[in-house]
């Protein structure tokens, strides 16, 4: 009997902790932002997770800040604690490659607190990937090109003044 | 004079004065040169470089080859006016967009010809890849581009013009504009830069300000406040990141840049006589009237329909996401507050047929705006009104009627045909987009919202507008963005020209 009660025991304990890991799961699957917007009216209000490059630059608003991200499909604005916020040090724009984040929060179709904005209200944030500098590689034919079309340009230029003012 | 040597004459005329405008859109290129050095972009650099090699042997070849026809001293007419405007804006088109290529942004020359058109006609639709990445250079030329385009590039070079060429008025209005705010073009162009320059630095400022206290860097604040005035001012609609004005999370920023879009849409004739004193000529005017009055109605029918749907669960959010979107969309403006896709999925077919009307409305003639113009909706209405009164009344009764446009003027049959004209010349392109977009398989609505976007220069996109299109769709959307820009007799006057030649080459061969 009292083997049959463990058994019980142990099987109960293994269902729960196994829907539970479905459910978190179900939060942690990464939803792309453009899937966010295609299914918004299921998704609004609801946790999601989305894992994005950081780009432009941080908007401090007071105790909560702006992060937007941008996953390849699409970009939306993360409304976080500015504490947490302040762990992205790499912004993507021409010359660095942004951290990667990885959010979960509560999308927003229309944000009451933000007038009507689609957006995500960030709960957690983690670093999935350290930006850099992004280093540019200069090609030797274009500057020949670019030197070579220069000095022809130019030539025109004197050509077209001496032109002008002989006649 | 022998016809051979008229011809040349033409062709001269022509070559000459396409060179010279061509030559002074390419001196800008010196500000995205400047910009990429100061913060050390050198790619960009080399981009820019080779550009503006390009385009300079291309302007001064073009000078070269017409420089006889300029030294005679021969006469501009009508048709030069028209073809001049019309050819080089295609050249530019092409010559302004090889930056993009070059950058690697633009995935080929038509997506980069295409971006180009689009900053041109100040309709704002992009094609241009990772944006949130682009180069300041890159981004303050998107950015220039549109802010000439929206005041023309040939008001532009007019307006450097060393002294006053006669018949420049032919090739000033070949650009579609015919405000005269001094006697003549020179000085006309001259106040329509001095118009925009002023709201450029008072603009630009506000939106400054107001970036730093959202939050921007002092840097980066006044980076964006100059792009999301020349976009605003110009009716563009481009904007520096991928999320066009919702990167910013600001009423304020957005409320900023709606003060700005309304005044761009604007006729420079109306901000010129305010300027000087003729405050009332904003409340007589038939433009501002008939602009004013679809403002409200398409606005409070949105709001209407769109608590009816519950797309917005409360009124201020609801005020601030529709009046923003009809009045960037009447204003030919393109700013979007909402994702393209929300459009097709959240407004409904009413709320997108709201849009779709007044896109192809649009601002004022002779302002920065596009669309069939509130000052021909006037017109034509007016004109209905007028018939039917001239029903109803008697025969022997002889009444002017009449219509105020900066000053009072008899509405003519000749004024109504030709509104009527420009009106269904802009439905037939958008037509012509939507049948084209359901052909290749959009469904009926959005090909319908897309076209006339693109048609009233507008720049809204409901997803259609993407670099993986149909190439047919990007040709046919850079021809209407041109012809709903050049208001059609412009683009009319260059094919004439070009199928005239061609047909006098025929005969003559035939002949020989």
């Amino acid at each position: 009997m009292f083997k049959q009660i463990k058994t019980l025991i142990i099987i109960t304990v293994f269902i729960i902790s196994f829907s539970e890991n479905v459910y978190a799961d179900e939060a942690d699957e990464i939803i792309e932002i453009n899937s966010l917007i295609e299914n918004a009216a299921e998704l609004d209000q609801k946790k999601v997770t989305v894992s994005g490059e950081a780009v432009g630059e941080i908007m401090n608003r007071g105790s909560h800040s702006w992060i937007n991200i941008n996953d390849g499909t699409n970009a939306i604005g993360i409304w976080m604690n500015s504490s947490d916020a302040q762990k992205v040090k790499y912004f993507g724009s021409y010359k660095y490659k942004g951290d990667v984040l990885k959010v979960s929060g509560i999308f927003n179709r229309t944000c009451k607190e933000h007038g009507g904005e689609t957006d995500i209200h960030g709960i957690t944030l983690e670093i999935q990937e350290t930006g850099s500098g992004v280093v540019e590689q200069m090609s030797s034919t274009k500057i020949a090109v670019a030197v070579l079309l220069a000095v022809l340009a130019a030539s025109l230029t004197a050509l077209f003044l001496i032109e002008t003012r002989h006649k | 004079m022998s016809s051979i040597k008229i011809k040349n004459q033409n062709m001269g005329i022509i070559s000459y004065y396409t060179g010279f405008i061509i030559l002074i859109v390419t001196a800008l290129m010196t500000i995205p040169i400047l910009t990429s050095l100061l913060f050390r972009e050198w790619n960009p650099l080399l981009d820019f470089i080779i550009s503006m090699s390009i385009s300079t042997i291309t302007g001064l070849a073009l000078m070269l080859y017409g420089i006889k026809a300029k030294k005679n001293k021969a006469n501009i007419q009508w048709k030069h006016g028209f073809v001049v405007a019309a050819l080089s804006w295609i050249l530019l088109a092409v010559l302004c967009a090889i930056p993009y290529r070059l950058s690697g942004n633009a995935m080929s020359l038509l997506d980069a010809v295409f971006d180009v058109m689009s900053g041109f006609t100040t309709t704002g639709v992009v094609l241009t890849q990772d944006l949130d990445h682009l180069s300041n250079g890159l981004n303050m030329w998107r950015h220039l581009l549109t802010f000439i385009g929206g005041q023309g590039m040939i008001v532009l070079a007019l307006s450097l013009l060393g002294k006053e060429t006669g018949g420049a008025y032919k090739i000033y209005a070949g650009e579609g504009k015919d405000v005269e705010l001094v006697p003549n073009v020179k000085g006309t162009s001259r106040q329509i830069w001095k118009i925009s320059m002023v709201y450029l630095i008072i603009g630009t400022a506000a939106l400054w300000i107001n970036g730093i206290i959202i939050g921007l860097q002092p840097v980066s604040a006044f980076l964006h406040a100059l792009y999301i005035f020349e976009s605003s001012w110009s009716t563009g609609g481009f904007a520096p990141m991928t999320q066009n004005i919702m990167y910013y999370h600001s009423a304020s920023y957005e409320t900023i840049a709606m003060v700005i879009f309304i005044l761009g849409s604007l006729n420079f004739g109306l901000h010129y006589a305010i300027w000087h004193g003729n405050s009332r000529e904003i409340y007589k005017n038939i433009e501002t009237q008939s602009f004013f009055a679809t403002s409200f109605a398409s606005s409070m029918l949105a709001l209407l329909w769109l608590s009816k749907i519950d797309a917005y669960s409360d009124a201020v959010m609801g005020i601030r996401r529709i009046i923003f979107n009809i009045l960037s969309a009447h204003t030919t403006t393109g700013f979007g507050s909402v994702y393209a896709r929300q459009f097709a999925l959240e407004w409904g077919d009413f709320g997108i047929m709201i849009m779709i009307i007044v896109m192809l409305i649009g601002g004022s003639a002779c302002s920065t705006a596009g669309g069939f113009k509130g000052l021909r909706v006037g017109i034509v209405f007016k004109g209905l009104i007028m018939d039917i009164k001239k029903i109803l009344s008697s025969e022997r009764n002889m009444r002017l009627y009449k219509f105020h446009h900066i000053k009072d003027y008899i509405l003519e049959d000749g004024a109504i045909k030709s509104s009527a004209i420009i009106i269904c010349c802009y439905m037939t392109t958008f037509a012509a987009g939507t049948i084209l977009g359901t052909y290749y398989g959009y469904p009926l609505s959005s090909s319908a919202f897309e076209s006339a976007s693109i048609t009233g220069n507008v720049g809204l996109s409901i997803g259609v507008t993407a670099a993986s299109m149909p190439a047919a769709l990007k040709i046919y959307y850079i021809v209407a963005m041109y012809l709903g820009r050049l208001e059609f007799i412009s683009a009319f006057a260059l094919i004439g020209y070009i199928f005239g030649g061609i047909k006098k080459a025929c005969l003559s061969k035939l002949k020989h």
